[in-house]
Protein backbone atom coordinates (compact mmCIF):
# COMPACT_ATOMS: atom_id res chain seq x y z
CA UNK A 1 0.00 0.00 0.00
CA UNK A 2 1.58 3.26 -1.13
CA UNK A 3 0.80 6.66 0.25
CA UNK A 4 2.39 10.03 0.75
CA UNK A 5 2.98 11.59 4.11
CA UNK A 6 3.67 14.90 5.76
CA UNK A 7 5.02 15.84 9.17
CA UNK A 8 3.64 19.30 9.97
CA UNK A 9 5.28 21.24 12.82
CA UNK A 10 2.26 23.39 13.66
CA UNK A 11 -1.51 23.45 13.35
CA UNK A 12 -1.57 25.71 10.26
CA UNK A 13 0.70 23.35 8.37
CA UNK A 14 -1.38 20.35 9.46
CA UNK A 15 -4.64 21.90 8.28
CA UNK A 16 -3.01 22.88 4.99
CA UNK A 17 -1.76 19.31 4.49
CA UNK A 18 -5.21 17.91 5.31
CA UNK A 19 -6.66 19.70 2.28
CA UNK A 20 -4.98 17.15 0.01
CA UNK A 21 -7.35 14.63 -1.57
CA UNK A 22 -7.53 11.40 0.43
CA UNK A 23 -5.58 12.96 3.30
CA UNK A 24 -6.06 11.38 6.68
CA UNK A 25 -4.77 12.20 10.16
CA UNK A 26 -2.21 9.83 11.67
CA UNK A 27 -1.71 10.06 15.43
CA UNK A 28 -0.56 7.06 17.50
CA UNK A 29 -1.35 4.73 14.61
CA UNK A 30 -2.44 1.81 16.78
CA UNK A 31 -5.69 1.48 14.82
CA UNK A 32 -4.82 3.12 11.52
CA UNK A 33 -1.53 1.30 10.84
CA UNK A 34 -3.29 -2.04 11.38
CA UNK A 35 -6.10 -1.01 9.07
CA UNK A 36 -3.58 -0.04 6.41
CA UNK A 37 -1.78 -3.39 6.80
CA UNK A 38 -4.97 -5.37 6.19
CA UNK A 39 -6.15 -3.00 3.43
CA UNK A 40 -9.15 -1.86 5.48
CA UNK A 41 -7.89 1.73 5.18
CA UNK A 42 -6.40 3.10 1.97
CA UNK A 43 -5.21 6.60 2.72
CA UNK A 44 -3.58 8.53 -0.11
CA UNK A 45 -1.81 10.89 2.23
CA UNK A 46 -1.07 10.62 5.95
CA UNK A 47 -0.70 13.77 8.00
CA UNK A 48 1.26 12.89 11.15
CA UNK A 49 0.18 15.18 13.97
CA UNK A 50 2.20 13.96 16.95
CA UNK A 51 5.12 16.20 16.02
CA UNK A 52 2.96 19.26 16.73
CA UNK A 53 3.84 20.65 20.15
CA UNK A 54 0.70 22.80 20.38
CA UNK A 55 -1.51 19.69 20.36
CA UNK A 56 0.36 17.90 23.13
CA UNK A 57 -1.10 19.09 26.43
CA UNK A 58 -3.15 18.01 29.42
CA UNK A 59 -4.10 21.09 31.43
CA UNK A 60 -6.59 22.25 34.01
CA UNK A 61 -7.76 25.74 33.05
CA UNK A 62 -10.47 27.40 35.10
CA UNK A 63 -13.27 24.93 35.63
CA UNK A 64 -12.28 22.37 33.03
CA UNK A 65 -9.67 19.86 32.00
CA UNK A 66 -8.37 20.16 28.44
CA UNK A 67 -6.76 17.22 26.69
CA UNK A 68 -4.99 18.03 23.43
CA UNK A 69 -5.28 15.78 20.39
CA UNK A 70 -1.61 14.87 20.76
CA UNK A 71 -1.83 13.64 24.36
CA UNK A 72 -1.08 9.92 24.65
CA UNK A 73 -3.28 7.72 26.83
CA UNK A 74 -0.28 6.89 29.03
CA UNK A 75 0.43 10.59 29.64
CA UNK A 76 -3.19 11.24 30.54
CA UNK A 77 -3.64 8.34 32.97
CA UNK A 78 -0.49 9.34 34.88
CA UNK A 79 -1.19 13.08 34.90
CA UNK A 80 -1.63 14.20 38.48
CA UNK A 81 -4.57 16.50 37.73
CA UNK A 82 -6.38 13.68 35.93
CA UNK A 83 -5.61 11.01 38.53
CA UNK A 84 -6.88 13.18 41.38
CA UNK A 85 -10.02 14.51 39.69
CA UNK A 86 -11.00 11.83 37.17
CA UNK A 87 -10.12 8.40 38.61
CA UNK A 88 -12.82 6.70 36.53
CA UNK A 89 -11.29 8.09 33.32
CA UNK A 90 -7.93 6.64 34.37
CA UNK A 91 -9.60 3.29 35.01
CA UNK A 92 -11.12 3.29 31.53
CA UNK A 93 -7.79 4.22 29.93
CA UNK A 94 -5.93 1.61 31.93
CA UNK A 95 -7.84 -1.30 30.36
CA UNK A 96 -6.86 -0.26 26.82
CA UNK A 97 -4.20 -2.54 25.37
CA UNK A 98 -0.84 -2.99 27.05
CA UNK A 99 1.60 -0.33 28.20
CA UNK A 100 3.04 -0.03 24.69
CA UNK A 101 -0.34 0.76 23.12
CA UNK A 102 -1.06 3.42 25.75
CA UNK A 103 2.37 4.97 25.16
CA UNK A 104 1.44 5.37 21.49
CA UNK A 105 -2.33 5.88 21.24
CA UNK A 106 -4.10 9.18 21.90
CA UNK A 107 -7.45 9.85 23.56
CA UNK A 108 -8.54 11.94 20.57
CA UNK A 109 -7.63 9.01 18.33
CA UNK A 110 -9.79 6.66 20.40
CA UNK A 111 -12.71 9.05 19.86
CA UNK A 112 -12.04 9.64 16.15
CA UNK A 113 -11.74 5.93 15.48
CA UNK A 114 -15.36 5.80 16.71
CA UNK A 115 -15.50 2.12 17.51
CA UNK A 116 -18.88 1.36 19.14
CA UNK A 117 -17.01 -0.72 21.74
CA UNK A 118 -14.18 1.72 22.52
CA UNK A 119 -13.45 2.02 26.23
CA UNK A 120 -13.15 5.79 26.69
CA UNK A 121 -16.39 7.13 25.14
CA UNK A 122 -18.78 5.89 27.88
CA UNK A 123 -16.86 7.60 30.67
CA UNK A 124 -16.28 10.72 28.55
CA UNK A 125 -20.02 10.87 27.83
CA UNK A 126 -20.83 10.38 31.51
CA UNK A 127 -18.42 13.20 32.38
CA UNK A 128 -20.14 15.47 29.83
CA UNK A 129 -17.09 15.88 27.57
CA UNK A 130 -17.05 18.31 24.66
CA UNK A 131 -14.96 18.08 21.52
CA UNK A 132 -13.25 21.09 19.99
CA UNK A 133 -12.77 20.70 16.27
CA UNK A 134 -10.60 22.90 14.10
CA UNK A 135 -10.37 23.46 10.38
CA UNK A 136 -8.70 25.84 7.96
CA UNK A 137 -10.74 29.01 7.73
CA UNK A 138 -9.04 30.72 4.78
CA UNK A 139 -8.22 34.36 5.48
CA UNK A 140 -9.94 34.08 8.87
CA UNK A 141 -7.22 31.72 10.10
CA UNK A 142 -8.00 28.55 12.00
CA UNK A 143 -11.71 28.06 12.75
CA UNK A 144 -12.68 26.35 15.99
CA UNK A 145 -16.04 24.87 16.93
CA UNK A 146 -17.26 22.91 19.93
CA UNK A 147 -19.86 20.21 20.29
CA UNK A 148 -20.93 17.73 22.95
CA UNK A 149 -19.23 14.35 22.50
CA UNK A 150 -22.67 12.75 22.09
CA UNK A 151 -23.08 14.64 18.82
CA UNK A 152 -19.66 13.63 17.52
CA UNK A 153 -20.38 9.98 16.72
CA UNK A 154 -22.53 9.43 13.64
CA UNK A 155 -22.31 5.64 13.24
CA UNK A 156 -19.99 2.67 13.67
CA UNK A 157 -16.49 4.01 12.88
CA UNK A 158 -18.08 7.27 11.71
CA UNK A 159 -17.92 10.79 13.10
CA UNK A 160 -19.13 14.21 12.04
CA UNK A 161 -15.56 15.31 11.22
CA UNK A 162 -15.34 16.63 7.67
CA UNK A 163 -12.41 16.35 5.30
CA UNK A 164 -9.82 18.88 6.36
CA UNK A 165 -10.96 18.99 9.98
CA UNK A 166 -9.07 17.86 13.02
CA UNK A 167 -9.99 17.32 16.66
CA UNK A 168 -8.06 19.99 18.55
CA UNK A 169 -8.91 18.96 22.10
CA UNK A 170 -11.39 17.35 24.46
CA UNK A 171 -12.82 19.40 27.31
CA UNK A 172 -14.11 17.92 30.56
CA UNK A 173 -15.84 20.07 33.18
CA UNK A 174 -14.20 19.57 36.58
CA UNK A 175 -16.53 17.48 38.72
CA UNK A 176 -18.06 19.41 41.63
CA UNK A 177 -17.97 18.30 45.25
CA UNK A 178 -20.30 15.42 46.15
CA UNK A 179 -19.98 13.86 42.71
CA UNK A 180 -18.55 10.51 41.69
CA UNK A 181 -17.97 8.46 38.57
CA UNK A 182 -17.23 4.82 37.81
CA UNK A 183 -16.34 2.63 34.83
CA UNK A 184 -17.13 -1.04 34.31
CA UNK A 185 -16.40 -3.43 31.45
CA UNK A 186 -16.55 -7.07 30.52
CA UNK A 187 -14.08 -8.75 28.17
CA UNK A 188 -12.95 -12.33 27.67
CA UNK A 189 -9.31 -11.72 28.64
CA UNK A 190 -7.67 -8.51 29.75
CA UNK A 191 -6.31 -7.35 26.37
CA UNK A 192 -9.57 -8.07 24.54
CA UNK A 193 -11.92 -5.48 23.15
CA UNK A 194 -14.94 -5.12 25.44
CA UNK A 195 -18.08 -7.23 25.02
CA UNK A 196 -19.78 -4.35 26.74
CA UNK A 197 -18.70 -1.37 28.82
CA UNK A 198 -20.44 1.34 30.78
CA UNK A 199 -19.85 4.38 32.94
CA UNK A 200 -21.90 6.28 35.48
CA UNK A 201 -21.62 9.78 36.93
CA UNK A 202 -23.69 10.96 39.87
CA UNK A 203 -24.03 14.32 41.61
CA UNK A 204 -25.31 13.85 45.13
CA UNK A 205 -27.36 16.22 47.27
CA UNK A 206 -27.69 14.73 50.72
CA UNK A 207 -29.30 11.36 50.22
CA UNK A 208 -30.72 12.29 46.83
CA UNK A 209 -29.40 11.87 43.30
CA UNK A 210 -29.33 15.40 41.95
CA UNK A 211 -28.05 14.42 38.53
CA UNK A 212 -27.07 11.16 36.83
CA UNK A 213 -25.38 10.47 33.52
CA UNK A 214 -25.01 6.88 32.34
CA UNK A 215 -23.40 5.77 29.08
CA UNK A 216 -22.63 2.43 27.48
CA UNK A 217 -20.51 1.01 24.67
CA UNK A 218 -20.82 -2.04 22.44
CA UNK A 219 -24.62 -2.04 22.75
CA UNK A 220 -25.59 0.24 19.85
CA UNK A 221 -24.10 1.59 16.57
CA UNK A 222 -22.39 4.32 18.60
CA UNK A 223 -21.58 4.79 22.29
CA UNK A 224 -24.90 5.87 23.89
CA UNK A 225 -26.32 7.62 26.91
CA UNK A 226 -29.05 5.88 28.90
CA UNK A 227 -31.79 8.50 29.43
CA UNK A 228 -34.35 6.01 30.76
CA UNK A 229 -32.00 5.08 33.60
CA UNK A 230 -31.02 8.71 34.21
CA UNK A 231 -34.63 9.90 34.42
CA UNK A 232 -35.53 7.14 36.83
CA UNK A 233 -32.79 8.30 39.19
CA UNK A 234 -32.77 12.07 39.10
CA UNK A 235 -34.27 13.80 42.11
CA UNK A 236 -34.87 10.50 43.91
CA UNK A 237 -33.67 9.38 47.27
CA UNK A 238 -30.93 6.77 47.24
CA UNK A 239 -31.92 3.17 47.82
CA UNK A 240 -30.57 -0.09 46.51
CA UNK A 241 -34.06 -0.93 45.18
CA UNK A 242 -34.09 2.34 43.24
CA UNK A 243 -30.73 1.46 41.65
CA UNK A 244 -32.00 -2.04 40.79
CA UNK A 245 -35.13 -0.66 39.15
CA UNK A 246 -33.35 2.16 37.31
CA UNK A 247 -30.59 -0.15 36.01
CA UNK A 248 -33.27 -2.53 34.72
CA UNK A 249 -34.61 0.23 32.48
CA UNK A 250 -31.37 0.26 30.45
CA UNK A 251 -32.99 -2.15 27.98
CA UNK A 252 -34.98 0.84 26.68
CA UNK A 253 -31.76 2.70 25.88
CA UNK A 254 -29.72 0.07 24.05
CA UNK A 255 -29.94 -2.02 20.88
CA UNK A 256 -27.26 -4.72 21.15
CA UNK A 257 -26.43 -7.13 18.34
CA UNK A 258 -24.73 -10.52 17.95
CA UNK A 259 -21.10 -10.30 16.86
CA UNK A 260 -17.77 -12.11 17.32
CA UNK A 261 -17.41 -10.96 20.90
CA UNK A 262 -20.84 -11.60 22.35
CA UNK A 263 -24.55 -11.99 21.68
CA UNK A 264 -27.40 -9.52 21.80
CA UNK A 265 -29.13 -11.62 24.45
CA UNK A 266 -26.09 -11.74 26.74
CA UNK A 267 -25.36 -8.05 26.32
CA UNK A 268 -28.98 -7.21 27.07
CA UNK A 269 -28.94 -9.26 30.27
CA UNK A 270 -25.58 -8.14 31.53
CA UNK A 271 -26.10 -4.43 30.74
CA UNK A 272 -28.38 -3.82 33.71
CA UNK A 273 -25.97 -5.56 36.08
CA UNK A 274 -23.01 -3.51 34.87
CA UNK A 275 -25.02 -0.30 35.10
CA UNK A 276 -26.07 -1.20 38.64
CA UNK A 277 -22.45 -1.83 39.67
CA UNK A 278 -21.28 1.42 38.09
CA UNK A 279 -24.09 3.35 39.79
CA UNK A 280 -23.29 1.92 43.21
CA UNK A 281 -19.60 2.74 42.81
CA UNK A 282 -20.33 6.26 41.54
CA UNK A 283 -22.70 6.85 44.46
CA UNK A 284 -20.05 5.65 46.91
CA UNK A 285 -17.45 7.94 45.34
CA UNK A 286 -19.89 10.82 45.54
CA UNK A 287 -19.77 10.32 49.30
CA UNK A 288 -23.19 8.72 49.46
CA UNK A 289 -24.00 6.35 52.29
CA UNK A 290 -25.38 2.90 51.77
CA UNK B 1 8.60 9.66 -2.49
CA UNK B 2 11.42 8.72 -0.10
CA UNK B 3 12.08 10.59 3.10
CA UNK B 4 15.40 11.24 4.76
CA UNK B 5 15.33 10.43 8.45
CA UNK B 6 17.89 10.09 11.21
CA UNK B 7 17.65 7.60 14.04
CA UNK B 8 19.75 7.09 17.11
CA UNK B 9 19.61 3.37 17.78
CA UNK B 10 21.44 2.02 20.84
CA UNK B 11 23.57 5.15 20.93
CA UNK B 12 24.59 5.04 17.28
CA UNK B 13 23.38 7.57 14.69
CA UNK B 14 21.94 6.40 11.38
CA UNK B 15 20.81 8.41 8.34
CA UNK B 16 18.32 6.56 6.19
CA UNK B 17 16.01 7.02 3.24
CA UNK B 18 12.64 5.46 4.03
CA UNK B 19 9.37 5.06 2.15
CA UNK B 20 6.25 6.46 3.87
CA UNK B 21 4.92 2.93 4.40
CA UNK B 22 8.06 1.46 5.95
CA UNK B 23 7.53 -0.03 9.38
CA UNK B 24 10.11 0.64 12.09
CA UNK B 25 10.42 -3.09 12.88
CA UNK B 26 11.50 -3.80 9.29
CA UNK B 27 13.96 -0.92 9.30
CA UNK B 28 15.57 -2.27 12.46
CA UNK B 29 15.73 -5.87 11.28
CA UNK B 30 16.27 -5.65 7.53
CA UNK B 31 18.27 -2.46 7.17
CA UNK B 32 20.14 -2.08 10.45
CA UNK B 33 20.42 -5.88 10.82
CA UNK B 34 19.34 -5.76 14.45
CA UNK B 35 17.55 -9.10 14.54
CA UNK B 36 16.83 -9.11 18.28
CA UNK B 37 13.51 -7.34 17.80
CA UNK B 38 10.93 -9.93 16.76
CA UNK B 39 7.95 -9.98 14.44
CA UNK B 40 5.11 -11.73 16.24
CA UNK B 41 1.46 -11.04 15.55
CA UNK B 42 1.90 -7.91 13.43
CA UNK B 43 -1.28 -6.40 14.86
CA UNK B 44 -0.16 -4.98 18.17
CA UNK B 45 -1.25 -7.73 20.53
CA UNK B 46 1.81 -9.82 21.38
CA UNK B 47 4.56 -7.31 22.23
CA UNK B 48 7.39 -9.31 20.59
CA UNK B 49 8.34 -6.20 18.57
CA UNK B 50 8.63 -3.95 21.65
CA UNK B 51 11.44 -1.38 21.58
CA UNK B 52 12.06 1.72 23.67
CA UNK B 53 11.34 5.06 22.04
CA UNK B 54 12.89 7.85 24.13
CA UNK B 55 12.89 5.34 27.00
CA UNK B 56 9.24 4.30 26.70
CA UNK B 57 8.02 0.92 25.49
CA UNK B 58 6.30 1.03 22.10
CA UNK B 59 5.42 -1.48 19.38
CA UNK B 60 7.80 -1.23 16.43
CA UNK B 61 5.42 -3.20 14.17
CA UNK B 62 2.77 -0.51 14.60
CA UNK B 63 5.14 2.40 14.03
CA UNK B 64 5.79 3.96 10.65
CA UNK B 65 9.50 4.76 10.46
CA UNK B 66 9.00 8.34 9.26
CA UNK B 67 7.18 9.20 12.50
CA UNK B 68 10.29 8.54 14.64
CA UNK B 69 12.64 10.81 12.69
CA UNK B 70 15.28 12.23 15.02
CA UNK B 71 14.33 9.96 17.92
CA UNK B 72 16.33 7.75 20.26
CA UNK B 73 15.55 4.04 20.09
CA UNK B 74 16.78 1.19 22.27
CA UNK B 75 16.57 -2.44 21.14
CA UNK B 76 17.63 -5.55 23.03
CA UNK B 77 21.10 -5.27 21.41
CA UNK B 78 21.59 -1.99 23.24
CA UNK B 79 21.34 -3.39 26.77
CA UNK B 80 24.65 -5.18 27.07
CA UNK B 81 27.50 -2.90 28.17
CA UNK B 82 31.11 -3.79 27.21
CA UNK B 83 30.30 -7.49 27.08
CA UNK B 84 28.38 -7.51 30.37
CA UNK B 85 24.73 -8.49 30.22
CA UNK B 86 22.19 -6.08 31.66
CA UNK B 87 20.92 -7.25 35.09
CA UNK B 88 17.55 -8.02 33.45
CA UNK B 89 19.20 -10.25 30.86
CA UNK B 90 21.22 -12.04 33.53
CA UNK B 91 18.17 -12.46 35.77
CA UNK B 92 16.13 -13.96 32.90
CA UNK B 93 18.86 -16.59 32.49
CA UNK B 94 19.30 -17.22 36.21
CA UNK B 95 15.59 -17.52 36.95
CA UNK B 96 14.83 -19.75 33.96
CA UNK B 97 12.62 -17.08 32.45
CA UNK B 98 13.59 -18.01 28.88
CA UNK B 99 12.42 -21.05 27.01
CA UNK B 100 11.95 -20.54 23.27
CA UNK B 101 13.14 -16.96 23.69
CA UNK B 102 10.86 -15.35 21.12
CA UNK B 103 9.07 -13.06 23.58
CA UNK B 104 12.23 -12.37 25.59
CA UNK B 105 13.57 -9.22 23.88
CA UNK B 106 10.21 -7.50 24.07
CA UNK B 107 9.59 -8.74 27.59
CA UNK B 108 12.98 -7.43 28.79
CA UNK B 109 12.48 -4.04 27.15
CA UNK B 110 9.04 -3.64 28.75
CA UNK B 111 10.66 -4.58 32.05
CA UNK B 112 13.49 -2.07 31.50
CA UNK B 113 11.03 0.76 30.88
CA UNK B 114 9.29 -0.23 34.11
CA UNK B 115 12.46 -0.41 36.23
CA UNK B 116 13.80 2.87 34.80
CA UNK B 117 10.59 4.60 35.91
CA UNK B 118 9.96 2.56 39.04
CA UNK B 119 13.08 0.85 40.49
CA UNK B 120 11.22 -1.15 43.13
CA UNK B 121 7.97 -2.40 41.58
CA UNK B 122 5.49 -4.74 43.28
CA UNK B 123 4.57 -8.03 41.61
CA UNK B 124 1.27 -6.46 40.60
CA UNK B 125 3.07 -3.52 38.95
CA UNK B 126 5.36 -5.95 37.11
CA UNK B 127 2.37 -7.93 35.83
CA UNK B 128 0.67 -4.74 34.75
CA UNK B 129 3.80 -3.55 32.90
CA UNK B 130 4.16 -6.79 30.89
CA UNK B 131 0.45 -7.17 30.17
CA UNK B 132 1.17 -6.29 26.55
CA UNK B 133 3.82 -9.01 26.16
CA UNK B 134 2.61 -12.55 25.52
CA UNK B 135 4.68 -15.61 26.45
CA UNK B 136 3.42 -18.97 25.23
CA UNK B 137 5.95 -21.34 26.77
CA UNK B 138 7.94 -20.32 29.85
CA UNK B 139 4.93 -18.95 31.64
CA UNK B 140 4.86 -15.72 33.52
CA UNK B 141 5.88 -16.87 37.00
CA UNK B 142 9.60 -17.08 36.26
CA UNK B 143 9.47 -13.92 34.18
CA UNK B 144 7.93 -11.90 37.01
CA UNK B 145 10.49 -13.37 39.41
CA UNK B 146 13.35 -12.47 37.05
CA UNK B 147 12.21 -8.87 36.85
CA UNK B 148 11.97 -8.71 40.62
CA UNK B 149 15.48 -10.21 40.93
CA UNK B 150 16.86 -7.69 38.45
CA UNK B 151 15.34 -4.82 40.40
CA UNK B 152 17.19 -6.02 43.51
CA UNK B 153 20.47 -6.44 41.58
CA UNK B 154 20.20 -2.92 40.18
CA UNK B 155 19.44 -1.53 43.62
CA UNK B 156 22.43 -3.33 45.20
CA UNK B 157 24.78 -2.14 42.46
CA UNK B 158 23.64 1.42 43.06
CA UNK B 159 24.52 0.97 46.74
CA UNK B 160 27.97 -0.43 45.96
CA UNK B 161 28.77 2.53 43.71
CA UNK B 162 27.86 4.93 46.48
Amino acid sequence: MDFECSTPRNLDEALEALKAEGAQVLAGGTDLVNSIKINAAKPRHLVYILGIAELDFVTVEGKSLSIGAGARLGDIEHNHGVVSRFPALCEAIDVIGGTQIRNMATLAGNICNASPGADTPPILLALNAEVEICGAGGAAGVQYSRLPLGGFFSGPKKTVLKQGQLVFKLILPLPPEHSGAAFRRLARVSLDIAKINCAAYIEREGDRIRLARIALGSVAPTPVRAPAVENALEGRKYGERLFDRAAGLVAEDIAPIDDVRSTAAYRGQIASLLVREALLEAWKRAGGQK
Amino acid sequence: MNLSITLNVNGKDYSLEVKPNEILLNVLRDRLELMGTKYGCGIGECGACTVLLEGRAILSCQTLAFTVDGKRITTIEGLEQDGDLHPLQQAFIDEGAVQCGYCTPGMILSAKALLDAKPDPSNQEIKQAIRGNLCRCTGYTNIVRAIKTASVTIKNRGRMKR
